[in-house]
């Protein structure tokens, strides 16, 4: 069973934070906004691996196969975390964690049904064995060095999109 | 209390003369604490604050019970997953290993997110001087040491710096058109930094927290540097002080609620990294060789004194974007690592008396600290405690000593008291005449008398 409230509380935090979350309902919907975020980025990396990014459809034409000069990654991230609208990202199962770090805008796909309520109940349920690297992104990269004024996009991306299916 | 091997006695006076006559400066620390102050405030709007911190207290409290145990279990744990774990007892012996792992690697170029541990023992200088090419890419700290300067805020490096000013030293170092945009010169830097990521040999950042019970160290950051610092170059030396030990992984919740919220209002940062060993091989994420130097530098002997409190200190800022005095004068005038209320604990601890006392004027005792602070710390408490101690040991000015003794007296003597008032009222021209400066400040004395007008 989803969850609507979570969700609900999720999409809240995530565009407090300038992320910009998406709820689709199947992966049809999933595509059409891909397809309309990415529109003009012309070195989409996706991993490619897991069931949802195997239902990723762009354009051959725009794909690449490594991250490392892509415009935009497209990848299925492990979690959400509804108190403070973050997604995460790990190293389990040879995930780069720095697909979702080099390219400037990320695309995360996050199934509705991994989102956590707490950061505790991510954490009581992370496991013994934990991957050599976890991740929690919150927004795009931001910074006030100068003057204190707020810029996003430092090093890190300068757009982030959560997708939820 | 350590003594100190900088024999340099901090000039506190002087720098924040200096300070105050810096119009533009002043008016810098004035908006970036208010706006730090003001974040915070939203921050922790809806929240069981109180509870936090207290439970973040008391576990912190629990740490320095047991600081030589988590650091071992740490060390077990993180050497499982493939770490290398030292230890330093001081700052000479850090910078050592620093400079030797780097050597043994073979490394040159070094990239670093920002650590306060690593200015506290001066590892730059050191790594220069050794021949290696180091460079720091939180665009703040960059700013800085492409001025060739120190950090003003420990949450915003270059506040001291106009745009006007970035904007110029850019254009000079860099060879880039002027701007005075941030969003400009942010892309300037992210346009430099990126190549010397990709290139860099070894990457050298700080942590804000260890994790015993898994061997993990836990950044947080905002502009994704720490993340290009941990996961790029083949190699990683994480600079961390005994102190910032967490007993479990469980226990993060807590502090990711309490940091980010204390010091800049977030409800998180916008990264956080947790790092638990090296890279397994074949895989593509982390460090191919990970070592974590484990400083001690005096914090052993604090944690088992009557001041070991500060070290519950995580480092948030709080109690410096409410100090009255760190707000007008700003951080260089501490000449120290850490300033405001925590900092001039901390370096007196760290420091000794003998190169640090003057510091402990830089308060006007009036708690704002305390009630802040999201660990606990009885800053107010400590800075009492610290002027008792320096008067005790005979390094408070004796025009001070006689003054406060004079007073007492007076204070305790209706007669003496009232001879006082007539004095200074008698003898204030002259006073004037004599150190305008200082007499200047002061209220002009009255005939007419609180206790005169009661009677
Ligand atoms: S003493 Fe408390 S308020 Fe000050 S920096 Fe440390 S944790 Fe923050």
């Amino acid at each position: 069973m989803i969850n609507k409230e979570l969700i609900r509380i999720f999409m809240e935090n995530a565009s407090k934070v300038a992320a910009e979350p998406f709820w689709v309902t199947n992966l049809s919907e999933m595509n059409q906004i891909l397809a309309k975020i990415l529109e003009n980025d012309t070195a989409i990396y996706c991993p490619n691996t897991t069931e949802l990014e195997k239902s990723v459809q762009l354009d051959p034409k725009q794909l690449v196969d490594t991250f490392m000069h892509a415009t935009a990654t497209v990848e299925e991230v492990v979690a959400g975390i509804a108190e403070t609208g973050s997604i995460v990202v790990t190293s389990a199962n040879n995930r780069a964690v720095q697909v979702s770090l080099l390219p400037a805008r990320h695309v995360a796909i996050l199934s509705a049904s991994n989102i956590f309520e707490t950061l505790d109940d991510f954490f009581n349920g992370i496991g013994d064995t934990i991957p050599s690297n976890i991740t929690f992104i919150t927004g795009p990269s931001r910074t006030a060095d100068i003057e204190l004024t707020l810029t996003i996009g430092v090093h890190g991306p300068e757009k982030l999109f959560i997708i939820l299916v | 209390m350590k003594k100190s091997t900088q024999p340099c006695r901090i000039n506190f006076r002087q720098n924040s003369r200096e300070a105050l006559q810096n119009n533009s400066l002043r008016h810098a620390m004035r908006y970036a604490t208010d706006t730090f102050r003001d974040k915070r405030l939203n921050g922790i709007q809806g929240v069981p604050f109180e509870e936090w911190r207290q439970r973040a207290s008391d576990l912190k409290i629990s740490v320095l019970e047991n600081l030589s145990g988590y650091g071992d279990q740490f060390a077990a744990n993180a050497t499982r997953r493939g770490a290398i774990v030292h230890r330093a007892v001081d700052a000479a012996h850090a910078r050592e290993l620093v400079g030797d792992i780097l050597h043994d690697h073979g490394a040159i170029d070094v990239v670093k997110a920002k650590s306060m541990v690593t200015e506290e023992i001066h590892l730059n200088k050191y790594l220069d001087d050794r021949g290696f090419r180091v460079i720091e890419t939180d665009l703040g700290e960059y700013i800085v040491q492409i001025a060739g300067e120190t950090p003003s805020h420990i949450l915003a490096p270059a506040l001291h710096k106009t745009r006007h000013q970035i904007g110029k030293l850019f254009c000079d170092k860099l060879g880039c058109d002027f701007s005075d945009e941030p969003h400009v010169l942010t892309n300037t830097a992210r346009k430099v930094l990126r190549p010397e990521f990709i290139k860099a040999d070894a990457g050298i950042c700080g942590a804000n927290f260890f994790v015993a019970d898994t061997g993990s160290i836990v950044l947080f950051t905002n502009e994704g540097n720490g993340r290009m610092v941990t996961t790029l170059p083949p190699l990683l030396i994480v600079v961390t002080s005994i102190e910032k030990a967490l007993p479990s992984i469980k226990d993060l919740p807590l502090f990711m609620r309490l940091l980010p919220r204390s010091a800049t209002g977030q409800v998180l940062s916008s990264y956080l990294s947790i790092i638990s060993g090296d890279q397994i091989p074949g895989l593509p994420s982390g460090s191919r060789r990970l070592h974590v130097i484990l400083l001690d530098n005096g914090r052993s002997e604090i944690a088992d004194g009557p001041h070991r409190e500060i070290l519950k200190c995580i480092r948030c800022g709080a109690c410096m974007n409410v100090c009255p005095v760190y707000g007008t004068i700003g951080g260089h005038a501490y000449e120290s690592t850490y300033p405001g209320p925590m900092g001039v604990i901390l370096s007196t601890l760290l420091n000794g008396l003998e190169r640090s006392h003057p510091l402990l004027d830089a308060t006007t005792l009036c708690g704002a600290c305390s009630e802040v602070c999201p660990v606990k710390v009885p800053l107010l408490k400590l800075l009492y405690e610290l002027r008792e101690r320096r008067v005790e040991d005979g390094y408070a000015k004796s025009m001070e000593r006689f003054g406060m003794l004079g007073f007492g007296l007076a204070a305790n003597s209706p007669f003496f008291f009232e001879t006082g008032q007539a004095l200074a009222k008698a003898l204030w021209s002259l006073a004037r005449l004599l150190s305008p400066v200082t007499v200047n400040r002061l209220p002009v004395p009255t005939d007419r008398t609180f206790k005169r007008r009661m009677s």
